[in-house]
């Protein structure tokens, strides 16, 4: 969507049929629409801090004027020999100026910029708690990298156009007020003269930073190209040492090298001679003051001490011409920036939560003191799924019934459907066509909060947050101690996910940070504090998705033992590919392309000779066998030869 | 590399969290100096024209005040216009020498350090691929690469912005005291006594700031990491119930370094209003003192207003220095770091990468391996007393479980890792007896896993090999049995992002095209044709038949259909030799490799 687009509405709202024009131009239309209003919006909230920052400045640019003038007073009176007592008086006066100037730059410091730091964190605030309602369909289809950017470069870009940029815009346009009428009350002659070469300021700034934003774009491109060339040679080494090419890849990193050069001293060149070229329209201004003023001054039409300060004037002048260029780029930078914010911002987020669930009465007198809980009961309904923005059906036509207190097994090869299946039920998809009942009650029209509360999920690639153990159980307990209900303990949980033996071994035994340098657990008791995790939050309803594919067959059969009995069980769903997961579950459902191909008990579906469970099983016990084989094999070679 | 020149500096302070590296400046060591100085001294040309130019611009920078002060002496005074356009003209021409030879000063440096800087990246970079592979195995490739980018990048930064500014600003400061007391000594001394306090201020709020950075910047990535680590486990977050704790969370962190930032503010806020007191104090002096004096005829008015001007540009430059000494400490930090990589052992000297290897001439492929030992580390033996006679053109199959030592052999025979006992003997001659590249550009290896470099596919077949007709290119001409070769190499495309977009037969298909270029007179192929399609390890066989015929030939193998016609297979397991010998005797045998055997056969296992 382009800016004109969204400016639109905002304009007409305004009315006034200036406006309407005025909102024609690009530039205008900028400041009234949708892209600045993260901006506007930040500038109101803050409106006292940037107000009085602003005030401070005003008396900052104000007083700017004042020491030129004593400096000319100075330089007068030693011309024309007046009192000496003179100098003591201006002496003190330029004293004080510069303590109020000091004083007011303390303060637009203190009230500017650090509202503009109110703002980065606000708009940051913002963004994460947009973040934390996103649906999981929007992180499946980006990147971290991606979304940490706007987190930090793009609200990064809105602060400093709040900060340095308002303060550079603001700068500039005081100065130009300020300063010239000073000249002006001076000499109006020489202040025409002086300001001669300054219009060329912005345009030369304008350009100049037009120029290096190009080439510094491409300085950035051949540095990604060096960078991943670098990468290559790391990632690769094993080719470039296998094929003995190190000569020629060293050639080729060089060659990318001197590219790289190539563009940085077409950059330096616009870059160094920026900050003289600056400087010399000033000294033009000097130049021609010495040429014309100095003549002047010759001819009594000004004083020595105008001369003077005019060449302070003229100094001072080529900074607020410059900040224009500047300020302008700041702003355009955080319109870009908005831009891509808004386009996050303004997605609608988690499924809508509308329709209040009503809760059945039933279930109260069964649930733990003050917590309304589920009887597990599960029910599908033509349940047909494809993933958000994707075409392929992964579930079709699913129909099935879980009575409360069962534990059911889904099985099926890689992509018939598990996965998809499961994170239907904490809604981590919504559910399209069919319907999905817990409790009678649709998923889609479950609180979303309450629905999760009642599903447990552990999914097959481990999450575990840098804290310690306790802390990463006790994330499953924390909702119980806020409704001060009887929490399970740490050491339950953790006992029942057989994986307190474990963390006792470790140095820091509960304490333990997790991510840490040193601590490595293996894949199984990281899947198993998981399993502790899920347990503590004694969800009724506890899905496991192939979350025990790295635990050991006998821990996995105590594990599966002690879910039974679990506090607040009730029902259970586990996606899992070995047999001895799924073989004591009170129904095994196979699936197949999404749909279900077979399912009973073990018994029954190994009584099915052709039935793919029972193809799966032979498959998997032949496997085992030449494992247990190969694993004793090794017996009769011996540790004994060692040299 | 930041962008410089921005015309009133103090907006700086504003910048803090991107300004600076992530590793904490250290402090400057002599020995990192000194070798850095080495680099640098390398290129005298633009060294000592930067600096012959810098003096230069100075000297100029320092004459124009003086200028303006004659020109009211000399000439507005006397009443004198001819002198007036003679000094004003002069003050056109110091201007002009002195803006250019800023100009070409600041090009000179720039090509100075870009010079340092490629000359410090190929360092790394060629220090890096003579690193033994144990090195890489243990060092994941992004940390190694952060030294060949960003830590070079940051030394760039101080050199450009950081050594640059603290000599240029350094000769102005000094430039202007010494020129002061030349002009008068006694205002001289009024307007410089301000000064030791002015230094003492810079330095005191430079280090307090630089802690305050420190402290801003590790907030932020406490900041950055907790957000990172969030979204990547939103799900959880999301299952738990747990948003609302979680933003409390980022809350918290948000707002503390929001007070870190406000911290650094603070200590601007305070730096900033004192240089402009003491200025003002210095300037006050100057027209108390020097207005008195030039009221009773003492003093000349022109000098008096060059007072002036000296006074209120002798701050920014100390200030500039103070803000650039951060700059320069956080490169030193780096080149710490960059220096600390190339002193590790390597496997090759410098000089021996430099040219072409040769292949070791007339090789007949004759290798022994006797009773050698091999572990990782200390002694998880992963052969054990292994011992094999591989006859020259003998095509060898070896097979066994993951962990049985396979991929070790081979390492081994690529000489990138060496054997604890035993040796290796190639042609009758110790392996270690011949050089490292000119032994592996004898071998041609193929790998499951292809690792394709941006570039062409013709690129990435012949490794940047300019010369010559290419060996693969005259197969694809001369034999057609292998369409796939001769479609890839038709296709002078670019690879997407490192060809994602070939199928593993193509990939594999380039990595056999890769090693026919070097002809080698021994093949290795280690499980290359595993997550292939049929037909395309149809191909890749009769290929590899064709080209390796009368070659010596180590098929490594989870597929046993891939080595039945070998003519010895091994079976490997726990680092010993198990089993040898022909198909089916080992079938007749009936140990691992016939049960492993029945197990593909019967389409259990891939």
């Amino acid at each position: 969507m382009s800016a004109t687009d969204q400016a639109q509405p905002h304009a007409r709202r305004i009315g006034p049929w200036f406006l309407k024009i005025l909102s024609r131009i690009p530039w205008v239309r900028t400041i009234t629409g949708r892209e600045s209003e993260l901006l506007r919006h930040y500038l109101w909230k803050y409106r006292r801090l940037v107000g009085l920052g602003l005030l401070s400045l005003v008396i900052v640019d104000v007083l700017e004027v004042l020491p030129p003038i004593f400096l000319k007073e100075a330089v007068d009176v030693v011309s024309e020999s007046r009192a000496t007592d003179y100098f003591l008086k201006l002496a003190g006066a330029y004293l004080l100026v510069s303590f109020l100037q000091g004083l007011c730059r303390y303060g637009w410091r203190m009230f500017l910029i650090r509202s503009s730091m109110f703002a980065g964190r606000d708009l940051r605030e913002k963004y994460a708690t947009h973040l934390f309602k996103m649906p999981a369909s929007f992180f499946d289809k980006r990147r971290i990298g991606d979304l940490m950017s706007l987190a930090t470069n793009d609200v990064e870009a809105v602060r400093m156009a709040m900060g340095a940029g308002l303060l550079t815009l603001a700068d500039a346009l005081f100065y130009f007020i300020t300063v010239p009428i000073a000249m002006f009350w001076l000499s109006p002659k020489l202040t025409l003269l002086a300001f001669l070469p300054l219009p060329i300021v912005p345009w030369l700034v304008a350009r100049n930073e037009r120029e290096i934003h190009s080439r510094f774009e491409k300085v950035q491109e051949s540095f990604g190209k060096i960078s991943a060339m670098a990468q290559e040679g790391l990632g690769g080494v094993r080719v470039i040492k296998s094929f003995a090419t190190e000569d020629r890849s060293l050639g080729r990193f060089r060659a990318a090298g001197e590219e790289f050069i190539r563009l940085n001293m077409r950059l330096a060149r616009v870059q160094t001679a920026f900050g003289p070229t600056l400087d010399f329209t000033m000294s033009l201004g000097l130049v021609l003051l010495l040429f014309v003023g100095g003549e002047s001054v010759i001819g009594n039409a000004v004083t020595l001490g105008t001369f003077v300060a005019f060449q302070r004037y003229i100094q001072k002048m080529v900074w607020p011409m410059a900040a224009l260029g500047m300020a302008f780029s700041y702003y355009q930078r955080a319109l870009a920036s908005s831009r891509r914010l808004n386009e996050v911002l303004d997605l609608s987020t988690d499924v809508p939560e509308t329709e209040a669930p009503q809760l059945p009465v039933v279930a109260e007198s069964s649930a733990p003191q003050g917590r309304f809980k589920t009887s597990g009961g599960i029910e599908l309904r033509g349940l047909s799924f494809r993933f958000p923005g994707t075409q392929a059906e992964v579930l079709r036509e699913i129909s099935l019934t879980i009575e409360p207190g069962e534990r059911i097994a889904v099985v099926g090869a890689i992509g018939s459907g598990k996965s998809a299946l499961l994170s239907l039920f904490p809604r981590l998809y919504p559910v399209e066509r069919g319907m999905l009942l817990i409790d009678g009650i649709d998923v889609n029209h479950w609180k979303l909060s309450e629905l999760r509360r009642q599903v447990g999920f552990v999914a097959q690639d481990v999450f575990l947050f840098s804290e310690t153990i306790t802390e990463n159980v006790a994330y499953g307990i924390q909702d119980w101690v806020e409704r001060s209900a009887q929490p399970v303990t740490i050491e339950e949980a953790t006992q029942l996910a057989s994986i307190h033996e474990d963390v006792l071994g470790l140095k820091g035994a509960y304490e333990t940070r997790l991510g840490e340098r040193g601590v490595n657990l293996s894949g199984g008791q990281k899947q198993r504090i998981t399993i502790a995790r899920a347990i503590a939050k004694q969800p009724p309803i506890l899905i496991l998705d192939d979350a025990l594919s790295s635990v050991d067959v006998a821990t996995e059969e105590t594990i599966l033992k002690n879910l039974r009995s679990r506090p607040g069980r009730n029902t259970e769903v586990i996606a899992a590919h070995r047999i001895s997961t799924v073989k004591d579950a009170d129904r095994i459902l196979v699936l197949d392309q999404g749909e279900i191909r077979q399912q009973g008990t073990h018994q029954v579906l190994m009584g099915d000779r052709r039935g793919a469970y029972r193809r799966y099983y032979d498959q998997q016990r032949k496997r085992e066998d030449f494992e247990s084989f190969v694993e004793n094999y090794g017996g009769s070679h011996g540790e004994e030869k060692r040299p | 590399m930041a962008k410089k020149n921005a015309p009133k500096r103090e907006l700086r302070e504003d910048r803090e969290s991107s300004e600076f590296d992530e590793k904490e400046p250290q402090g400057v060591r002599p020995r990192e100096l000194r070798r850095l100085i080495g680099y640098v001294v390398r290129h005298r040309g633009p060294f000592w024209g930067g600096m012959g130019l810098i003096l230069v611009a100075t000297a100029a920078a320092l004459l124009e005040p003086r200028l303006l002060g004659m020109a009211i002496d000399d000439a507005i005074i006397p009443g004198d216009i001819q002198e007036l356009r003679t000094i004003a003209a002069v003050f056109l021409l110091v201007e002009c020498v002195r803006v250019s030879s800023t100009i070409a000063q600041g090009y000179c440096f720039a090509r100075l350090g870009q010079a340092v800087m490629q000359d410090l990246r190929l360092a790394v970079f060629s220090h890096l691929q003579r690193l033994p592979v144990s090195v890489h195995d243990k060092n994941p490739a992004g940390r190694l690469v952060t030294r060949v980018t960003n830590d070079i990048s940051a030394l760039a930064e101080m050199f450009s912005a950081g050594f640059v500014s603290i000599i240029a600003n350094g000769l102005t400061v000094l430039g202007i005291s010494v020129w002061l007391f030349a002009l008068d000594l006694k205002l001289a001394a009024v307007a410089l006594g301000v000064f030791p306090f002015l230094i003492w201020t810079s330095i005191y709020f430079s280090a307090r700031l630089r802690i305050a950075y420190r402290d801003a910047r590790s907030k932020l990535s406490a900041l950055n990491a907790f957000l990172a680590e969030n979204i990547a486990g939103m799900r959880v977050v999301h299952l738990f119930n747990r948003e609302r704790v979680h933003l409390k969370r980022f809350s918290r962190v948000n707002h503390s370094y929001t007070e870190a930032q406000e911290g650094s503010i603070r200590i601007f806020a305070v730096f900033q209003p004192t240089i402009t007191l003491a200025t003002g104090v210095a300037m006050a002096g100057v027209v108390w003192y020097g207005g008195g004096r030039a009221a009773t005829g003492t003093l000349q008015l022109g000098v008096l207003v060059a007072f002036f001007s000296y006074v209120l540009s002798l701050f920014q430059p100390i200030r500039e220095i103070a803000d650039k000494w951060n700059l320069f400490l956080s490169g030193m930090a780096s080149a710490e770091r960059i220096f600390s990589v190339l002193d590790w052992p390597t496997e090759t000297r410098e000089d021996e990468i430099r040219e072409p290897a040769e292949p070791i001439a007339g090789l007949k492929g004759k290798i022994v391996f006797e009773n050698v030992w091999f572990a990782y580390s200390g002694e998880d033996w992963v052969l054990k007393n292994f011992s094999l006679v591989v006859e020259p053109g003998q095509r060898i199959g070896v097979v066994g479980h993951t962990g049985a030592g396979k991929t070790t052999l081979m390492s081994l025979l690529m000489r990138y890792y060496e054997p604890q006992k035993g040796r290796i003997l190639l042609d009758g001659k110790d392996l270690r007896d011949y050089g490292r590249r000119s032994l592996r550009a004898s071998i041609g290896m193929i790998q499951q896993d292809v690792f394709l470099f941006s570039g062409t596919i013709e690129e990435n077949i012949r490794l940047w090999k300019t010369d010559g007709a290419g060996a693969s290119a005259k197969a694809s001409r001369d034999f057609p049995e292998f369409p796939i070769l001769q479609k890839l190499l038709e296709n002078p495309k670019e690879l997407h992002e490192r060809g994602v977009n070939l199928s593993t037969g193509e990939r594999q298909m380039i990595a056999f095209a890769r090693a026919l270029e070097v002809d080698p007179a021994i093949w290795i192929l280690d499980e290359a044709t595993a997550n292939v399609d049929s037909d395309s390890e149809r191909q890749l066989e009769r290929a590899l038949a064709t080209f390796s015929s009368g070659r010596t030939a180590l098929l490594i193998a989870h597929r046993l259909a891939t080595v039945q016609s070998a003519d010895q297979i091994l079976v490997l397991h726990r680092g010993e030799l198990v089993e040898r010998g022909k198909h089916g005797e080992l079938m007749n045998l009936g140990g691992i490799y016939a049960r492993m055997y029945d197990l593909q056969e019967s389409g259990v296992v891939e």
